[in-house]
């Protein structure tokens, strides 16, 4: 991990220099508290804090509907709507609505989990943590795959496996890699792409914001390489926005894809 | 591993050794997503300057090019954190 963590030679007398302490809870969180034999640390802590916010943001939003929304209602309105029109209906087809809470909940949860990695006094994307994402996909994994049988029976993965579009000799070959696609790589891509981002994310302005920091502190504010570096982590920092949303938006346009191959296998 | 374990010999950590082949394999696998990204992308763009009207679409449709495309660099980013 040290390697990429600064490519600085290292001090021993200074481990501060080593490896800024803030990325090392990406994979070690220590435990808190416990309730019984069960130990609570920050990262659950923070997951329970963004399912609130999600939920204080649409109570708050949606509790006294009004034919002229406020600022604040038309922007969750916006967002609530882009995500049925766009992406429920907009990917899915009329059917989508029935999905619809399913892929706003997944929006906004992911959505508030990346961006709490930007928002200062928590600068812990929850989604950075693997079991988050894992733990995702494996629930839209479960709803597609269950969703394809009760639609096609067993010819979900007849029409998977045996391919009729494809000529008779390439079946064999195309159904294995169709096969290993849908049900293997397809839930490791869509829960990794969403981790790495949020890692790589974190790790970036953690090394540029923090390394530029420790850099101007040990040298005595005389490091032009750590004003650089911090001059070169506000931009990041700016585009870690554009990300979090970029990766809340592209995990629910593939859970969204992914639930309408399986109601129309052949297309 | 007989075989990283003999060059480690030279060098003595292989740990360090280890690290630096998975870190080369990481570059090697982010190649080709790279060059496939950008002719999605590329295309995604021509095509939305081609036919304003259909961007919503061709959007749509270049994050899902995007998404398959990069399946490859992430296998890749995990083999790098397992090794």
């Amino acid at each position: 991990m040290d390697q990429i963590v600064l490519a600085i030679e290292c001090d021993p007398a200074q481990p501060a220099a080593c490896a800024p302490a803030n990325t090392n809870e990406l994979f070690e969180t220590p435990t808190l508290f416990n309730i019984g034999s069960f130990g609570v640390n920050r990262a659950m802590l923070l997951m329970v804090l963004a399912a609130l916010v999600v939920i204080a943001l649409l109570l708050v939003a949606y509790r006294r509907p009004r034919l002229v929304p406020t600022r604040f209602g038309a922007i969750v309105e916006g967002v609530v709507g882009y995500v049925r029109d766009e992406i429920a209906v907009g990917v899915i087809g009329p059917e989508g609505v029935r999905y619809f809470p399913y892929l706003l909940s997944l929006f906004l949860f992911i959505l508030v989990g990346n961006l709490f990695g930007i928002t200062p006094l928590i600068n812990f994307p929850v989604t950075s943590r693997m079991a988050v994402p894992f733990v995702l996909t494996l629930v839209t994994w479960v709803i597609f795959v269950i969703l394809g049988f009760v639609r096609n029976g067993f010819g979900y993965v007849r029409d998977i496996v045996w391919p009729s579009t494809v000529p008779v000799a390439l079946r064999p070959l195309v159904g294995l890699i169709e096969f290993v696609s849908t049900f293997a790589l397809r839930p490791l891509t869509l829960a990794v792409r969403l981790f790495a981002n949020m890692v790589a994310g974190h790790m970036l302005i953690s090394v540029l914001l923090v390394g530029g920091f420790i850099f101007i502190v040990e040298f005595d504010s005389k490091s032009v390489l750590g004003v650089l570096w911090f001059a070169l982590g506000i931009p990041i920092f700016a585009f870690e926005i554009f990300v979090a949303l970029l990766q809340a938006y592209i995990f629910t346009l593939l859970a969204a894809v992914y639930i309408q191959s399986s109601l129309h296998p052949a297309h | 591993m007989d075989l990283l374990a003999q060059a480690a010999g030279v060098t003595g950590d292989i740990g360090a050794l280890k690290s630096a082949i998975a870190a080369m394999g990481y570059g090697l696998a982010a190649i080709g997503p790279g060059i496939g990204i950008g002719i999605v992308v590329g295309n995604a763009v021509q095509a939305m300057a081609r036919q304003p009207e259909a961007a919503g679409m061709v959007r749509t449709t270049m994050f899902l090019g995007i998404a398959f495309t990069e399946a490859l660099a992430l296998i890749g980013f995990v083999l790098f954190f397992l090794a």
